[in-house]
Formats: C-alpha cells, structure tokens, sequence
C-alpha cells in the first residue's frame, strides 16, 4: 500500500442536494400523522366510557372497544418520536415485548395490595409502566389467571383506572401532536429538526424501524428457532390480535412510505409492489395468534411472510434511503 | 482454516518451545475489522502508518479484537449476536483456533486478558435469561473455564483497570435476543451502568447515570493509565434531545458528562461508536459515524478542544502523540495538531481500532 497524503477536504461527506420537502411533509402529516392520533383518542374515549359503562372482563361492548382502541394504536405506533415519546407515553400504551413478564407481576401487585393508586388517573401514572397499557387490559380481559383474584369490585376498578389511562395518554399525544407537526413542516427555528430533510429522515426511521419490528419481533419472537418455536411470545394472543398487529402495521407503513416516496415515482412501485405481496402474504396466513409456528408447514409459512418483509427493508434502505441523504456509512449503519 | 487437532499440536509445541513475543515480531501497532473490497469481512494488522501486514478471513463481520499481554497473540470477536471468536497469531497473521460461545450465549464483540495472560475474559448475552455474564477462558487451550455476571444487562465493551486486578464493564443496559435480530427488547426499563468487579466476578462499585439518562447506553470504555475511565454512549431516547455522548469516571466519585456546543452536539444524531484517551493523556475522543465527526475534549476542564469533520469515521485509539482512527470510507489517520491522512485503501473499516501494543 502506498503511503498518500490527502487534503481534509477528501474527507468531508457530500452535502445531501438541497430540496423542498415542504409539500411532501405537509402531506404526510395531514394525512398520515394527524387522522392517525385523532382516530386513536376517539377510539380511547369510546373505551373509557365501555369501561366506566361495564367493567366485566366479559362485557362485548368493552371488549369491541378494546379492540377498536388497540387497532388504532397499531396503525399510529410506528411514529415513535415527539408526542409518543414524551414521558414515555408510547410504552405506557404498550409494554411489549414483556420479556421477564412485568405485566402480570405488576397487576398481580396492585391487585394484592389493594393499591389506591387506581382511585385518581394521576396516582395511577405514576405506577409501573408495565402494568398500564393495552396489554395490561389484554390481561384483565381474557387472562384466565385475572378472572378471580382478588375482589369483583378491585378489579372493576382497576380496568377502568386502565382504560382511563390509556385515554388520558392518547389524548396527551393528539394535542401534542398537532402542535409538533409544525416543527415537522416547518424545521428551522424553534422546530428540533434543522431541515426539512432531517424531518424526512425522522419519518424514514419511522418505516425502517417499524418494519424491522414488525418482521424481527412480532413475527421473530414468536418463531423463536426452527427447534425451539415460542408461540406462547406472540403478541396480544390471549385476545387473538397477534397476526392482525401484522397486517395493521404493514397496512399503515405502506402509506407512510407512499408518502415519503412521493417524488421518485420508481421506488414508489417498487415499495407498493413489495408491501402488496406482504400484506397478502399475511392476509392469507388464517393463523390469529401465529400458533402455526409450532409445526413445520405453518412455520414456512409465517417464514415467507417475514422474508417479504424484509424484502420491503432491501429495497427501503437501497433505494429509498439514498435519497433522503440518508448516510449509508458503513459504521453509520453498524449501531454497535 | 486450520483444524482443532492442528491447533492443539500447536498448543503443545508453544508449550515446550518459548512463544514469540511482541517485541520479537515485526508485529502490527493495531488490529481492526474490516469489509475487503473482495467481499469477505477481514481482520487486519495495521501498521501506525496505516500498512495492511497481514489480513484473514473471518467467518461473518467482526468487531473487536483483545490482545495478549505477553504472546503475540489477538483473539478477534464477532459482531453481536454473533458466537464466535478467533485466536490469531499476529506474527504471521493465521489463525490459531476459534472459541465458540456455549448453548445461551452470544459475544458482545468485546473481550480482554488478565494482566498475566493466563485468562482470557469475554462479554456476554445470557439471552434466555436477559441478563449479561463475563466467560473465562483458559488463554493456554481456551478452554472454558466459567463465567460470572457482569453486573449488569447488555455488557459490551470491557478492560482492564491499571491495577490489574480490576475489570471496568460497560453494561449498556440494553436487552435484546438472537431470535429477534438486534431489537431493543426494553428501552423503557434499561438501566446502564458502569460496573467495576475484581477477576472473580466480586462487584466492587456499580455506577449508574441520573434517571434523565438511563436510555444512554454505556457502550464503549478506555481507562488512562492512572485510572481515569471514559466511556461512550449511545442515546435511545428522544432523538429530538442531544444529550452527552461521552462520560469520565474515577472509582469512588460520580461520574461526569461531557457534551459540545448545541450546535455541534445535534449533528451527533445520539451516537458516539469509539472512545479513546490521546497518546499523552490529555485529551479523550469520541467518533461520531452517524454525526460524521471526531470530538475531542481536554481532560482538564471537560472542554471541546476541536470537532473534526470526518466521513464515517469510527475506529480510534491512542497514537504516539494524540490519536489514531480510521473510517468506513476506506482511511486511516492521525490526529495530533491537526487531522492526516496515512493511507486510504478499499477497505471499509469497522467499528474499532485496537492498539496491541504501547506505543511511542
């Protein structure tokens, strides 16, 4: 190798093109973001009120709304920065995965005890964050183990402390919201976002790691290894939604990479095509709870639909990322 | 790729026929990984100047590398998750033999040997039970010896403390298992911490930074030779907030945050991959690859002394005078007065920069 002495100036990355991103994110927070929260604090509002209307575990009405109100979650809980990560707000809505099983612990807790913190919506905040949420109520609905303990009337209390919290957190980060998507479409000044283009790249993040959760979590978890599948780590399967945060999630990534695509009509098609073949993929799977990764057939099949994702990954940091100035630097990339 | 039979008939021989050492051999000043442009990830034997003497194959993309005190010899780790670890002659640059991390555990990409060279220890998932541990190894056959709990979760980089019977862990804090690839699995309960244990795994000071940081996952270590540690971090809260990316500890006393102007701070993106103390002690520095800097501060006063601009730069380590780093853009260079180019190759290289033997 010879020895070369090269000018600093060699070293400096490119500056990414100046463009206008204005159009494009006033796109996508008005059509994306915005109706996103709006949905999900109405659907809150509606199980607050299921709640405080019945309290069983086996009330229909509670049970639709529960659904109604996690459903619009997923759809919103790729947008992982601002607002939903304000105080914590996005893990106060959904502690998962629970690897060394807080939530239980948590509720097991509060219902022993008896705790008073499920009297005022402020002292229940302030309890822990694993035993808040949707997958606590998850566990208050349909969780044989929570049927009976303790008194009718303690755990009547403590789904409704539940379901107000999650409204009260949903519509922290609706309000919220509409003011952050300022500094969204308007970066410089007072916005945390210089440019428009560091703005984008906020929302790339979001499609990346919200893909790579989708298919390495949701789906990776519960497949485990080829040896030892772990079914019983599918998300939400106690109410059967495992498969449906799937496809939710695919459904609503899809239109957020729409957007952020909007100006390279090629990658466009090539994301479009890629999310269609996936969300068939994981429409025609007919496994709820993703139990099929038992045994060998069902698991080749939730395989193939991870693979399609991850080919909705290749073709989001290949294409798409570059030109978003995203640095594909190979430490850049590294995380490590 | 050498057999396990040829690896112990060369054990044997070493046992009987003194080793080469360090100052015996033309050997290299340091060690990193890298992606040849052949394709295949490498490690190689850099010269200060930036000459490649000697590269090898490695069997998927490395990280860190652990030199032996006395033998020339490096063991050279895989990228997490990843279960293997190569023991190289750094003489000639072949492989000697490989460790296999045991059923339920994965490397970190980080090891060190104890100051006889008798052990080697190496960071470690225990992934089922979410919890980090630090395997012994025979450094003779390396041979699993044990291992013991790091003290923490997550643990990544690790040295040695200049008394030589203290090992300084970065527990980053972060859980994550290898059925899920590298996803965080508990960002809003992880706790970092810097964790101090003597050679048998006894805990001797647990430091942990204020609440308001606990997503900043202590990653990366360097220790001066009279005990100052430094340590690098890795935000994985707000990415709106920019918080301090590089921490100065000294047993027994609180930790403190260094951090740059606003302006140079945000461009960081919450990311610091490598931190080394200069040289001459005076000044510590961390690579910034998603930020595209290198930032360097004056163990004095916890000052920024400059913010060199540096396309993915990330490898760093101590140079005869001030600092040498190296990027994924293919450079190798020197940081003294001023930023210099020694050499440029295509190679791409990887996260860290280990110096294996004292320089100047």
């Amino acid at each position: 190798m010879r020895f070369l002495a090269f000018a600093l100036a060699v070293t400096l990355p490119f500056p990414a093109l100046a463009q206008d991103r204005g159009p494009i994110l006033t796109a996508m927070v008005d059509e994306h973001v915005l109706p996103g929260f709006a949905a999900l604090s109405d659907a809150t509002g509606t199980l607050t009120q299921a709640a405080q209307a019945d309290c069983a575990a086996t009330s229909p009405e509670l049970r639709a709304a529960y659904h109604m109100a996690f459903d619009n979650w997923i759809s919103v809980s790729h947008l992982r920065f601002g607002p939903s990560e304000t105080d914590d707000r996005a893990f106060a809505l959904a502690f998962w995965p629970d690897t060394k099983g807080f939530t239980p612990k948590a509720l097991s807790g509060l219902i022993a005890a008896e705790d008073g913190a499920v009297e005022t919506p402020e002292a229940f905040a302030e309890t822990s964050i694993a035993g808040r949420g949707f997958f606590a109520l998850e566990q208050m609905l349909y969780d044989p183990r929570f049927a009976d303990q303790g008194s009718d009337t303690y755990r009547c209390a403590l789904i409704q402390a539940i379901a107000t919290d999650i409204d009260l957190n949903a519509r922290a980060m609706d309000e919220d919201w509409e003011s952050f998507a300022t500094a969204l479409t308007q970066p410089g000044g007072n916005s945390p976002y210089r440019s428009g283009d560091e703005a984008m790249q906020e929302l790339y993040k979001a499609l990346v790691t919200g893909l790579e959760f989708t298919g390495d979590t949701r789906l990776g978890r519960p497949m485990g290894t080829f040896d030892r599948p772990r079914p019983t780590r599918a998300e939400a399967r106690r109410s059967d939604r495992s498969l449906r945060h799937v496809e939710l999630s695919l459904i609503a990534l899809r239109d957020l990479a729409a957007h952020l695509s909007a100006d390279h009509p090629e990658i466009a098609f090539d994301l479009d095509g890629a999310f269609d073949k996936a969300i068939t993929r994981a429409q025609a799977l007919n496994d709820p709870t993703l139990a099929g990764v038992a045994d060998p057939q069902g698991r080749f099949r939730v395989e193939a639909l991870q693979q399609s994702i991850n080919d909705i990954r290749a073709i989001a940091s290949t294409e798409l990322g570059p030109t978003l100035g995203i640095s594909a630097g190979f430490n850049s990339l590294d995380g490590d | 790729m050498q057999s396990r039979r040829s690896f112990l008939a060369g054990l044997a021989a070493s046992s009987v026929t003194p080793l080469r050492g360090w100052a015996s051999v033309g050997a290299p000043d340091y060690l990193a990984a890298a992606l040849f442009p052949d394709g295949r990830y490498r490690l190689a034997g850099l010269s200060t100047g930036g000459e490649i003497l000697f590269s090898l194959p490695l069997p998927a993309r490395g990280h860190a590398a652990a030199a032996h005190p006395i033998r020339a010899q490096a063991v050279a780790f895989a990228r997490r998750p990843g279960t293997f670890a190569l023991v190289i002659d750094c003489a000639t640059g072949t492989e000697l033999g490989r460790l296999t991390a045991p059923n339920g555990r994965h490397f970190y990409g980080h090891g060190v040997f104890s100051p006889d060279g008798a052990r080697l220890f190496t960071t470690e998932n225990d992934y089922e039970a979410g919890e980090g541990v630090i395997g012994i190894w025979d450094a003779a056959d390396y041979k699993r010896l044990g291992e013991f709990p790091s003290g923490g979760v997550g643990p990544h980089d690790m040295r040695l403390m200049p008394d030589g019977q203290t090992l300084v862990i970065a527990n980053g804090g972060i859980e994550t298992h290898p059925d899920m690839g590298r996803t965080k699995l508990n960002l809003p309960t992880m706790q970092p911490r810097l964790s101090y244990l003597d050679l048998n795994g006894t805990v001797l000071e647990q430091v942990e930074l204020p609440q308001a940081q606990h997503k900043n996952s202590i990653r990366h270590l360097a220790v001066r030779q009279d005990g100052l540690v430094a340590f690098a971090m890795q935000w994985q809260g707000d990415k709106t907030q920019h918080p301090p990316l590089l921490g100065l500890h000294r047993r027994g006393e609180a930790p403190h945050l260094l951090s740059a102007p606003e302006a140079e701070q945000s461009s960081l993106q919450g990311y610091a991959g490598s931190v080394a103390f200069s040289g001459e002690g005076e000044t510590v520095a961390i690579t910034c690859p998603r930020g595209n800097a290198l930032h360097q501060y004056s163990t004095a006063d916890d000052q920024l002394v400059a913010a060199h601009p540096l396309e993915d730069v990330c490898g760093l380590g101590p140079g005869a005078m001030g600092f040498v780093f190296t990027t994924g853009t293919g450079f190798v260079g020197a940081l003294s007065s001023g930023v210099q180019i020694s050499a440029r190759s295509d190679c791409q290289w990887d996260n860290h920069l280990i110096p294996i033997r004292t320089t100047g």
